[in-house]
Protein backbone atom coordinates (compact mmCIF):
# COMPACT_ATOMS: atom_id res chain seq x y z
CA UNK A 1 0.00 0.00 0.00
CA UNK A 2 1.56 3.02 -0.97
CA UNK A 3 0.05 6.40 -0.60
CA UNK A 4 -2.15 9.11 -2.44
CA UNK A 5 0.05 11.56 -4.40
CA UNK A 6 0.29 14.69 -3.05
CA UNK A 7 2.39 17.27 -5.20
CA UNK A 8 1.38 20.75 -4.09
CA UNK A 9 2.07 20.19 -0.28
CA UNK A 10 4.89 18.62 -1.43
CA UNK A 11 6.76 21.09 -3.31
CA UNK A 12 5.40 23.68 -0.90
CA UNK A 13 7.14 21.71 1.63
CA UNK A 14 10.27 21.92 -0.58
CA UNK A 15 10.00 25.21 -1.55
CA UNK A 16 12.78 26.63 0.65
CA UNK A 17 15.29 23.95 -0.35
CA UNK A 18 15.11 24.13 -4.32
CA UNK A 19 14.53 27.86 -3.92
CA UNK A 20 17.92 28.47 -2.02
CA UNK A 21 19.62 25.68 -4.07
CA UNK A 22 18.18 27.44 -7.44
CA UNK A 23 19.53 30.31 -6.15
CA UNK A 24 22.84 30.34 -4.67
CA UNK A 25 24.38 27.13 -6.13
CA UNK A 26 22.52 25.82 -9.76
CA UNK A 27 22.08 29.82 -11.51
CA UNK A 28 25.88 30.40 -9.89
CA UNK A 29 26.61 27.23 -11.95
CA UNK A 30 24.95 28.01 -14.96
CA UNK A 31 26.24 31.31 -15.29
CA UNK A 32 29.58 30.19 -14.32
CA UNK A 33 29.61 27.62 -17.49
CA UNK A 34 28.66 30.75 -19.51
CA UNK A 35 31.38 32.82 -18.00
CA UNK A 36 33.95 30.59 -18.90
CA UNK A 37 32.78 30.74 -22.77
CA UNK A 38 33.25 34.61 -22.73
CA UNK A 39 35.30 37.64 -21.29
CA UNK A 40 33.08 38.93 -17.90
CA UNK A 41 34.17 41.52 -16.21
CA UNK A 42 32.25 43.40 -13.95
CA UNK A 43 32.02 46.48 -15.93
CA UNK A 44 31.54 45.27 -19.00
CA UNK A 45 28.84 43.45 -20.97
CA UNK A 46 30.23 39.47 -21.98
CA UNK A 47 31.35 38.80 -25.23
CA UNK A 48 31.40 34.96 -26.30
CA UNK A 49 34.78 33.79 -26.98
CA UNK A 50 34.16 29.64 -27.72
CA UNK A 51 36.80 28.02 -25.95
CA UNK A 52 39.62 31.08 -25.84
CA UNK A 53 39.77 31.04 -21.77
CA UNK A 54 40.07 27.27 -21.61
CA UNK A 55 42.68 27.25 -24.14
CA UNK A 56 44.09 29.63 -21.66
CA UNK A 57 43.94 27.44 -19.03
CA UNK A 58 45.08 24.64 -20.65
CA UNK A 59 48.39 26.22 -22.11
CA UNK A 60 49.13 28.20 -18.88
CA UNK A 61 52.35 26.65 -17.41
CA UNK A 62 51.40 28.05 -14.05
CA UNK A 63 48.04 26.94 -14.08
CA UNK A 64 49.28 23.38 -14.92
CA UNK A 65 52.25 24.09 -12.44
CA UNK A 66 49.92 24.48 -9.38
CA UNK A 67 47.82 21.15 -10.56
CA UNK A 68 51.32 19.16 -10.48
CA UNK A 69 51.82 20.57 -6.77
CA UNK A 70 48.07 19.94 -5.91
CA UNK A 71 49.11 16.15 -6.81
CA UNK A 72 52.21 16.60 -4.80
CA UNK A 73 50.23 17.68 -1.79
CA UNK A 74 47.73 15.06 -2.23
CA UNK A 75 50.66 12.43 -2.42
CA UNK A 76 52.19 13.16 0.86
CA UNK A 77 48.55 13.76 2.52
CA UNK A 78 46.00 11.16 1.80
CA UNK A 79 48.12 7.87 1.97
CA UNK A 80 49.30 9.33 5.04
CA UNK A 81 45.99 10.18 6.50
CA UNK A 82 44.63 6.61 5.22
CA UNK A 83 47.34 4.70 6.69
CA UNK A 84 47.29 6.79 10.13
CA UNK A 85 43.21 6.22 10.04
CA UNK A 86 43.53 2.57 9.62
CA UNK A 87 46.39 2.41 12.63
CA UNK A 88 44.04 4.32 14.91
CA UNK A 89 40.60 2.14 13.47
CA UNK A 90 42.46 -1.15 14.71
CA UNK A 91 43.81 0.82 17.49
CA UNK A 92 40.49 1.90 19.12
CA UNK A 93 38.49 -1.28 18.14
CA UNK A 94 41.16 -3.51 20.49
CA UNK A 95 41.12 -1.50 23.50
CA UNK A 96 38.24 -0.90 26.44
CA UNK A 97 35.50 0.86 26.20
CA UNK A 98 36.66 4.15 28.03
CA UNK A 99 40.20 4.40 26.10
CA UNK A 100 38.11 4.20 22.54
CA UNK A 101 35.87 7.38 23.68
CA UNK A 102 38.63 9.25 24.83
CA UNK A 103 40.44 8.17 21.60
CA UNK A 104 37.42 8.63 19.15
CA UNK A 105 36.89 12.53 20.89
CA UNK A 106 40.34 13.13 20.77
CA UNK A 107 40.77 12.58 16.90
CA UNK A 108 37.74 14.52 16.10
CA UNK A 109 39.08 17.54 18.11
CA UNK A 110 41.10 19.18 15.15
CA UNK A 111 38.27 18.59 13.09
CA UNK A 112 36.04 21.14 14.84
CA UNK A 113 38.83 23.73 15.14
CA UNK A 114 39.12 26.20 12.15
CA UNK A 115 41.54 25.90 9.17
CA UNK A 116 42.22 29.78 10.19
CA UNK A 117 43.14 28.93 13.93
CA UNK A 118 45.90 25.75 12.39
CA UNK A 119 47.29 27.96 10.14
CA UNK A 120 48.23 30.38 13.03
CA UNK A 121 49.05 27.81 14.97
CA UNK A 122 51.36 25.74 12.43
CA UNK A 123 53.08 28.67 11.64
CA UNK A 124 54.77 29.82 14.94
CA UNK A 125 55.62 25.92 15.56
CA UNK A 126 57.63 26.52 12.22
CA UNK A 127 59.07 29.74 13.17
CA UNK A 128 62.62 30.41 11.92
CA UNK A 129 63.51 32.03 15.63
CA UNK A 130 61.87 30.23 18.61
CA UNK A 131 59.62 27.58 16.83
CA UNK A 132 59.20 24.59 18.29
CA UNK A 133 60.22 22.56 14.92
CA UNK A 134 63.45 23.83 15.23
CA UNK A 135 64.25 23.32 19.10
CA UNK A 136 63.21 19.98 19.04
CA UNK A 137 64.96 18.96 15.96
CA UNK A 138 68.03 21.24 17.99
CA UNK A 139 67.24 18.44 20.54
CA UNK A 140 67.70 15.63 18.32
CA UNK A 141 70.68 16.97 16.90
CA UNK A 142 70.55 19.10 14.34
CA UNK A 143 72.71 21.83 13.60
CA UNK A 144 71.44 24.63 11.83
CA UNK A 145 67.84 25.85 12.11
CA UNK A 146 65.36 25.92 9.30
CA UNK A 147 63.05 28.48 8.14
CA UNK A 148 60.43 26.09 7.21
CA UNK A 149 57.68 28.22 5.11
CA UNK A 150 60.50 30.75 3.79
CA UNK A 151 62.13 27.79 1.89
CA UNK A 152 61.06 26.26 -1.45
CA UNK A 153 62.17 22.68 -0.52
CA UNK A 154 59.93 22.72 2.96
CA UNK A 155 57.06 24.89 2.11
CA UNK A 156 55.14 22.36 0.43
CA UNK A 157 55.45 19.63 3.15
CA UNK A 158 54.91 22.17 6.31
CA UNK A 159 51.31 22.79 4.69
CA UNK A 160 50.83 19.15 4.61
CA UNK A 161 51.21 18.34 7.93
CA UNK A 162 48.39 20.55 9.49
CA UNK A 163 46.40 19.06 6.75
CA UNK A 164 46.84 15.47 7.37
CA UNK A 165 46.16 17.21 11.40
CA UNK A 166 42.79 18.48 10.09
CA UNK A 167 41.38 15.58 7.93
CA UNK A 168 42.61 12.71 9.92
CA UNK A 169 39.95 12.72 12.70
CA UNK A 170 36.99 12.09 9.95
CA UNK A 171 39.32 9.67 7.90
CA UNK A 172 39.67 7.67 11.57
CA UNK A 173 35.96 7.85 12.43
CA UNK A 174 34.83 6.34 8.81
CA UNK A 175 37.69 3.60 8.97
CA UNK A 176 36.44 2.63 12.60
CA UNK A 177 32.99 2.48 11.62
CA UNK A 178 33.89 0.26 8.15
CA UNK A 179 36.31 -1.82 10.89
CA UNK A 180 33.53 -2.49 13.53
CA UNK A 181 30.87 -3.49 10.43
CA UNK A 182 33.30 -6.67 10.11
CA UNK A 183 31.37 -9.55 11.56
CA UNK A 184 33.17 -10.78 14.66
CA UNK A 185 32.89 -14.58 14.03
CA UNK A 186 35.47 -14.39 10.88
CA UNK A 187 37.99 -13.26 13.16
CA UNK A 188 36.84 -16.63 15.42
CA UNK A 189 36.13 -18.75 12.69
CA UNK A 190 40.37 -17.95 11.26
CA UNK A 191 41.17 -18.30 14.83
CA UNK A 192 40.01 -21.58 15.52
CA UNK A 193 41.54 -23.02 11.68
CA UNK A 194 45.08 -21.26 13.37
CA UNK A 195 45.22 -17.88 11.61
CA UNK A 196 47.75 -15.52 12.65
CA UNK A 197 47.37 -11.56 13.18
CA UNK A 198 49.11 -11.03 10.08
CA UNK A 199 46.43 -13.53 8.46
CA UNK A 200 43.49 -11.71 9.54
CA UNK A 201 45.09 -8.92 8.37
CA UNK A 202 45.14 -9.31 5.12
CA UNK A 203 42.63 -12.46 4.39
CA UNK A 204 40.17 -10.65 6.16
CA UNK A 205 40.75 -7.12 7.38
CA UNK A 206 41.45 -5.80 3.92
CA UNK A 207 39.88 -7.29 1.34
CA UNK A 208 36.41 -6.21 3.71
CA UNK A 209 37.56 -2.61 4.00
CA UNK A 210 38.75 -2.28 0.42
CA UNK A 211 35.10 -0.29 -0.49
CA UNK A 212 36.30 2.21 2.13
CA UNK A 213 39.48 2.59 1.73
CA UNK A 214 38.53 3.65 -1.83
CA UNK A 215 36.47 6.00 -0.71
CA UNK A 216 38.80 7.74 1.79
CA UNK A 217 41.58 8.18 -0.66
CA UNK A 218 38.92 9.57 -3.43
CA UNK A 219 37.13 12.03 -1.08
CA UNK A 220 40.80 12.66 0.52
CA UNK A 221 42.22 13.33 -3.29
CA UNK A 222 39.04 15.61 -3.99
CA UNK A 223 40.08 17.06 -0.58
CA UNK A 224 43.40 17.86 -0.25
CA UNK A 225 43.48 19.39 -4.07
CA UNK A 226 40.37 21.81 -2.58
CA UNK A 227 42.88 23.24 0.05
CA UNK A 228 42.67 26.58 0.51
CA UNK A 229 42.53 28.32 3.53
CA UNK A 230 46.23 26.56 5.46
CA UNK A 231 48.47 28.02 2.37
CA UNK A 232 46.09 31.56 1.80
CA UNK A 233 46.65 32.05 5.81
CA UNK A 234 50.24 30.60 6.03
CA UNK A 235 52.44 31.50 3.15
CA UNK A 236 49.77 33.15 0.77
CA UNK A 237 51.10 30.34 -2.07
CA UNK A 238 54.33 31.55 -1.58
CA UNK A 239 57.80 31.67 -1.32
CA UNK A 240 58.31 31.13 -5.26
CA UNK A 241 54.66 29.46 -5.35
CA UNK A 242 56.13 26.55 -4.15
CA UNK A 243 52.63 26.56 -1.62
CA UNK A 244 50.65 27.77 -4.80
CA UNK A 245 48.11 24.96 -4.82
CA UNK A 246 45.12 24.95 -7.50
CA UNK A 247 42.73 26.04 -5.28
CA UNK A 248 44.64 29.11 -4.50
CA UNK A 249 45.84 29.70 -7.39
CA UNK A 250 41.99 30.13 -9.07
CA UNK A 251 40.90 32.34 -5.71
CA UNK A 252 44.77 34.61 -6.10
CA UNK A 253 43.04 35.03 -10.08
CA UNK A 254 39.52 35.64 -9.08
CA UNK A 255 40.76 38.40 -6.29
CA UNK A 256 43.22 39.72 -8.93
CA UNK A 257 42.23 39.63 -12.44
CA UNK A 258 39.34 42.33 -14.18
CA UNK A 259 38.40 39.85 -16.39
CA UNK A 260 37.34 36.35 -14.72
CA UNK A 261 36.26 34.20 -17.39
CA UNK A 262 39.95 32.61 -17.08
CA UNK A 263 39.73 31.33 -13.42
CA UNK A 264 36.09 30.34 -13.83
CA UNK A 265 37.53 27.86 -16.71
CA UNK A 266 40.17 26.79 -14.87
CA UNK A 267 38.10 25.93 -11.70
CA UNK A 268 35.53 24.15 -14.13
CA UNK A 269 37.65 22.38 -15.68
CA UNK A 270 39.80 20.64 -12.77
CA UNK A 271 36.66 20.17 -10.63
CA UNK A 272 34.57 18.66 -13.36
CA UNK A 273 36.80 16.21 -13.90
CA UNK A 274 37.02 16.01 -10.10
CA UNK A 275 33.75 15.76 -9.55
CA UNK A 276 33.13 13.12 -11.89
CA UNK A 277 35.62 10.88 -10.43
CA UNK A 278 34.05 11.30 -6.57
CA UNK A 279 30.59 10.72 -8.33
CA UNK A 280 31.35 7.74 -9.94
CA UNK A 281 32.88 5.84 -7.03
CA UNK A 282 30.42 7.49 -4.61
CA UNK A 283 27.93 5.60 -6.52
CA UNK A 284 29.63 2.73 -7.24
CA UNK A 285 30.66 2.26 -2.92
CA UNK A 286 26.92 2.87 -2.58
CA UNK A 287 24.92 0.83 -4.87
CA UNK A 288 25.88 -2.09 -3.04
CA UNK A 289 23.27 -0.89 -0.31
CA UNK A 290 21.32 1.70 -1.29
CA UNK A 291 18.04 2.35 -0.38
CA UNK A 292 15.48 3.17 -3.46
CA UNK A 293 13.93 6.52 -3.58
CA UNK B 1 51.60 -4.03 24.71
CA UNK B 2 51.72 -1.45 22.35
CA UNK B 3 48.55 -0.28 22.44
CA UNK B 4 48.37 2.08 25.28
CA UNK B 5 51.50 3.76 24.72
CA UNK B 6 50.19 3.95 20.88
CA UNK B 7 47.01 5.30 22.48
CA UNK B 8 48.93 8.43 24.69
CA UNK B 9 50.91 8.99 21.53
CA UNK B 10 47.69 9.48 19.24
CA UNK B 11 46.16 11.69 21.92
CA UNK B 12 49.76 13.92 22.69
CA UNK B 13 49.95 14.48 18.54
CA UNK B 14 46.42 15.53 18.06
CA UNK B 15 45.78 17.72 21.31
CA UNK B 16 49.60 19.28 21.26
CA UNK B 17 49.60 22.00 19.36
CA UNK B 18 46.11 22.83 20.88
CA UNK B 19 47.46 22.97 24.14
CA UNK B 20 50.37 24.43 23.11
CA UNK B 21 48.63 27.77 21.87
CA UNK B 22 46.42 27.61 24.83
CA UNK B 23 49.57 27.71 27.04
CA UNK B 24 51.65 30.34 24.28
CA UNK B 25 48.83 32.27 25.07
CA UNK B 26 50.00 32.55 29.15
CA UNK B 27 53.60 34.12 27.57
CA UNK B 28 54.77 37.41 27.72
CA UNK B 29 55.07 39.42 24.36
CA UNK B 30 58.59 38.27 23.95
CA UNK B 31 58.61 35.05 25.24
CA UNK B 32 56.37 33.40 22.75
CA UNK B 33 58.97 33.37 20.06
CA UNK B 34 62.19 33.30 22.20
CA UNK B 35 65.19 31.35 21.63
CA UNK B 36 65.76 28.81 23.08
CA UNK B 37 61.91 27.48 23.10
CA UNK B 38 60.48 26.99 26.01
CA UNK B 39 56.61 25.10 26.23
CA UNK B 40 55.43 26.48 29.12
CA UNK B 41 55.82 29.78 30.36
CA UNK B 42 58.42 31.53 33.25
CA UNK B 43 55.41 33.33 34.69
CA UNK B 44 52.04 32.39 34.23
CA UNK B 45 50.13 35.55 33.60
CA UNK B 46 46.56 36.04 32.67
CA UNK B 47 47.43 39.34 30.85
CA UNK B 48 46.99 38.04 27.44
CA UNK B 49 43.17 36.48 28.20
CA UNK B 50 42.27 39.59 29.75
CA UNK B 51 43.34 41.78 27.15
CA UNK B 52 41.57 39.69 24.63
CA UNK B 53 38.35 39.71 26.71
CA UNK B 54 38.22 43.16 26.89
CA UNK B 55 39.23 43.59 22.96
CA UNK B 56 35.88 45.23 21.72
CA UNK B 57 35.97 44.25 18.16
CA UNK B 58 37.08 40.59 19.00
CA UNK B 59 34.32 40.71 21.17
CA UNK B 60 32.01 41.86 18.51
CA UNK B 61 32.99 39.09 16.13
CA UNK B 62 32.34 36.47 18.93
CA UNK B 63 28.83 37.65 19.32
CA UNK B 64 28.26 38.54 15.98
CA UNK B 65 29.85 35.06 14.77
CA UNK B 66 27.56 33.61 17.26
CA UNK B 67 24.49 34.85 16.60
CA UNK B 68 24.95 34.29 12.82
CA UNK B 69 26.33 30.39 13.78
CA UNK B 70 22.76 30.14 15.65
CA UNK B 71 21.00 31.82 12.40
CA UNK B 72 22.78 29.54 10.17
CA UNK B 73 21.81 26.21 12.26
CA UNK B 74 18.04 27.07 13.08
CA UNK B 75 17.42 28.09 9.15
CA UNK B 76 19.61 24.85 7.85
CA UNK B 77 17.67 22.61 10.28
CA UNK B 78 14.30 24.21 8.84
CA UNK B 79 15.11 24.05 4.83
CA UNK B 80 16.91 20.94 5.07
CA UNK B 81 14.64 18.21 7.14
CA UNK B 82 11.74 19.56 4.95
CA UNK B 83 13.17 18.65 1.98
CA UNK B 84 14.26 15.29 3.57
CA UNK B 85 11.02 14.84 4.65
CA UNK B 86 9.03 15.15 1.14
CA UNK B 87 11.99 13.24 -0.17
CA UNK B 88 11.71 10.39 2.48
CA UNK B 89 8.29 9.93 2.78
CA UNK B 90 5.56 12.15 -0.18
CA UNK B 91 5.30 10.67 -3.54
CA UNK B 92 4.78 13.56 -6.35
CA UNK B 93 5.84 14.76 -9.87
CA UNK B 94 9.15 15.26 -10.97
CA UNK B 95 10.05 13.44 -7.65
CA UNK B 96 13.34 11.52 -8.84
CA UNK B 97 14.58 14.63 -11.25
CA UNK B 98 14.17 17.03 -8.25
CA UNK B 99 16.30 14.45 -6.32
CA UNK B 100 18.80 14.02 -8.89
CA UNK B 101 19.59 17.68 -8.88
CA UNK B 102 19.54 17.97 -5.07
CA UNK B 103 22.29 15.18 -5.03
CA UNK B 104 24.28 17.07 -8.01
CA UNK B 105 24.16 19.76 -5.73
CA UNK B 106 26.62 18.08 -3.30
CA UNK B 107 29.07 17.76 -5.84
CA UNK B 108 29.23 21.32 -6.64
CA UNK B 109 32.91 22.68 -5.77
CA UNK B 110 32.25 25.87 -3.50
CA UNK B 111 35.85 27.51 -5.81
CA UNK B 112 33.45 27.34 -9.06
CA UNK B 113 30.43 28.74 -8.11
CA UNK B 114 31.89 31.17 -5.74
CA UNK B 115 32.37 34.08 -8.27
CA UNK B 116 29.30 33.50 -9.45
CA UNK B 117 27.51 33.50 -6.25
CA UNK B 118 29.07 36.93 -5.29
CA UNK B 119 27.75 37.98 -8.25
CA UNK B 120 24.24 37.06 -7.41
CA UNK B 121 24.50 38.28 -3.36
CA UNK B 122 25.79 41.76 -4.86
CA UNK B 123 23.20 41.97 -7.28
CA UNK B 124 20.52 40.70 -4.17
CA UNK B 125 21.84 43.94 -2.08
CA UNK B 126 22.96 41.38 0.71
CA UNK B 127 26.89 42.16 1.18
CA UNK B 128 28.04 43.42 4.39
CA UNK B 129 24.97 41.77 6.23
CA UNK B 130 24.60 38.75 8.42
CA UNK B 131 22.20 37.77 5.17
CA UNK B 132 24.68 37.30 3.01
CA UNK B 133 26.71 34.85 5.83
CA UNK B 134 23.21 33.57 6.50
CA UNK B 135 20.69 32.68 3.56
CA UNK B 136 23.49 31.10 0.64
CA UNK B 137 24.73 28.08 2.07
CA UNK B 138 22.32 27.16 4.61
CA UNK B 139 19.65 24.88 2.05
CA UNK B 140 22.54 21.40 1.62
CA UNK B 141 22.60 18.80 -0.64
CA UNK B 142 24.41 17.12 2.16
CA UNK B 143 22.35 17.49 4.92
CA UNK B 144 19.39 16.20 3.04
CA UNK B 145 20.77 13.60 1.81
CA UNK B 146 21.60 12.62 5.59
CA UNK B 147 18.04 13.52 6.94
CA UNK B 148 16.63 11.54 4.38
CA UNK B 149 18.41 8.17 5.34
CA UNK B 150 17.43 8.49 8.97
CA UNK B 151 13.77 9.07 8.12
CA UNK B 152 14.25 6.17 5.71
CA UNK B 153 14.91 4.09 8.72
CA UNK B 154 11.88 4.92 10.95
CA UNK B 155 9.04 3.13 10.89
CA UNK B 156 5.89 3.92 8.84
CA UNK B 157 3.29 2.39 11.83
CA UNK B 158 3.02 5.57 13.19
CA UNK B 159 2.18 8.11 10.50
CA UNK B 160 0.11 5.30 8.56
CA UNK B 161 -2.07 5.40 12.43
CA UNK B 162 -1.76 9.39 11.99
CA UNK B 163 -2.93 9.44 8.06
CA UNK B 164 -6.36 7.11 9.09
CA UNK B 165 -6.85 10.22 11.83
CA UNK B 166 -6.42 12.26 8.95
CA UNK B 167 -3.37 14.10 9.20
CA UNK B 168 -1.90 16.09 6.43
CA UNK B 169 1.93 15.97 6.01
CA UNK B 170 2.25 18.95 7.36
CA UNK B 171 1.00 17.88 10.79
CA UNK B 172 2.83 14.55 10.06
CA UNK B 173 6.09 16.09 9.90
CA UNK B 174 5.92 18.06 12.85
CA UNK B 175 3.83 16.35 15.57
CA UNK B 176 6.08 12.59 14.58
CA UNK B 177 9.13 13.19 12.62
CA UNK B 178 10.09 16.31 14.23
CA UNK B 179 10.04 15.08 17.88
CA UNK B 180 11.47 11.78 16.35
CA UNK B 181 14.81 13.34 14.96
CA UNK B 182 15.95 14.83 18.07
CA UNK B 183 19.73 12.91 17.63
CA UNK B 184 19.27 13.61 13.62
CA UNK B 185 18.86 17.45 14.37
CA UNK B 186 21.52 17.79 16.59
CA UNK B 187 24.31 16.34 14.33
CA UNK B 188 23.01 18.59 11.83
CA UNK B 189 22.49 22.18 13.96
CA UNK B 190 25.96 21.21 15.70
CA UNK B 191 27.58 20.65 12.06
CA UNK B 192 25.84 23.86 10.69
CA UNK B 193 27.19 25.98 13.45
CA UNK B 194 30.73 24.47 13.66
CA UNK B 195 30.86 25.34 9.64
CA UNK B 196 29.65 28.86 9.92
CA UNK B 197 32.17 29.31 12.80
CA UNK B 198 34.96 28.45 11.39
CA UNK B 199 34.19 29.66 7.65
CA UNK B 200 36.70 32.27 6.62
CA UNK B 201 36.92 32.73 2.78
CA UNK B 202 33.27 33.84 2.08
CA UNK B 203 33.13 36.01 5.13
CA UNK B 204 36.40 37.38 3.60
CA UNK B 205 34.73 37.96 0.27
CA UNK B 206 31.27 39.67 1.39
CA UNK B 207 32.05 41.00 4.45
CA UNK B 208 33.82 44.27 4.33
CA UNK B 209 32.27 46.44 7.55
CA UNK B 210 34.83 45.87 10.15
CA UNK B 211 32.20 45.75 12.85
CA UNK B 212 30.72 42.40 10.84
CA UNK B 213 33.79 40.70 11.04
CA UNK B 214 33.60 36.82 11.70
CA UNK B 215 35.84 35.90 14.24
CA UNK B 216 38.08 34.12 11.48
CA UNK B 217 38.16 37.15 9.72
CA UNK B 218 40.04 38.86 12.58
CA UNK B 219 42.01 36.57 13.54
CA UNK B 220 44.02 36.29 10.01
CA UNK B 221 43.66 40.09 9.88
CA UNK B 222 45.16 39.72 13.33
CA UNK B 223 47.70 37.89 12.12
CA UNK B 224 49.09 39.94 8.99
CA UNK B 225 48.47 42.93 10.91
CA UNK B 226 49.93 42.97 14.65
CA UNK B 227 52.77 40.01 13.70
CA UNK B 228 54.72 41.00 17.09
CA UNK B 229 51.56 40.63 19.58
CA UNK B 230 52.16 36.54 19.05
CA UNK B 231 51.17 36.03 22.66
CA UNK B 232 47.98 37.73 22.75
CA UNK B 233 47.04 35.78 19.27
CA UNK B 234 47.24 32.72 20.48
CA UNK B 235 45.59 33.88 23.76
CA UNK B 236 42.63 34.69 20.98
CA UNK B 237 43.01 31.61 18.79
CA UNK B 238 42.40 29.83 22.01
CA UNK B 239 39.44 32.27 22.86
CA UNK B 240 37.99 31.47 19.58
CA UNK B 241 38.29 27.70 19.32
CA UNK B 242 36.53 27.54 22.96
CA UNK B 243 33.21 27.53 21.60
CA UNK B 244 33.67 24.47 18.74
CA UNK B 245 35.25 22.67 21.55
CA UNK B 246 32.92 23.01 24.02
CA UNK B 247 29.91 21.86 21.47
CA UNK B 248 31.60 19.32 20.72
CA UNK B 249 32.39 17.77 24.02
CA UNK B 250 28.70 18.24 24.39
CA UNK B 251 27.48 16.88 21.30
CA UNK B 252 30.30 14.29 21.04
CA UNK B 253 28.25 10.97 21.21
CA UNK B 254 25.63 12.16 18.80
CA UNK B 255 28.36 13.79 16.36
CA UNK B 256 30.20 10.82 16.12
CA UNK B 257 27.18 8.21 15.57
CA UNK B 258 26.09 10.86 12.98
CA UNK B 259 29.89 10.51 11.14
CA UNK B 260 29.19 6.69 11.20
CA UNK B 261 25.48 7.48 9.58
CA UNK B 262 26.91 10.25 6.97
CA UNK B 263 29.86 7.79 6.02
CA UNK B 264 28.97 4.91 3.93
CA UNK B 265 25.67 3.49 5.03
Amino acid sequence: MRRRRDTGVALLMLGPLLVLLGIFVLWPLLHAVWISFSTWSFYEAPVFVGLENYVNVLTDEEFSASVMRGLAFSAMVVPTQVVIAFVFANLVKSVSGRVATVLKVTIYIPVVVSEVIAAIVFSLIYAYKGGLLNWFLGLLGAGEDTAWLGETATALPAVAVPAIWIGTGLASLIMLAGLLDIPEVYYECASLDGAGAWTKMTRITLPLMKNIILFLLVTGFAASLQFLVVPLVMTQGGPLDSTMLPNLFIFRHFTNDLYVGYSIAAALLLFVVLGAISAIIFRLVRSEKAVDG
Amino acid sequence: MLRYPLAALFVVATLFPLAWTAVAGFKSKTEVVATPFQFFPEVWQWDNYSRMLADEAFLRSLGVTFAGAVLFAALSLVVNSLGAYVFARLEFAFKRTLWVIVLTTMFVPAIAIMLTSFIVVTQLGMLDSLTVLVIPGAASGAQVFFLRQYYLGLPTALEEAAQLDGAGPWKIFTRIFVPLSKGAFVVVGATSFLAFWNSYIWPVLTITDPSLFQVQQYLATFRSDRTSEMALLMAGSTLAALPVIVLFLIFQRQIIAGVRLSGLK
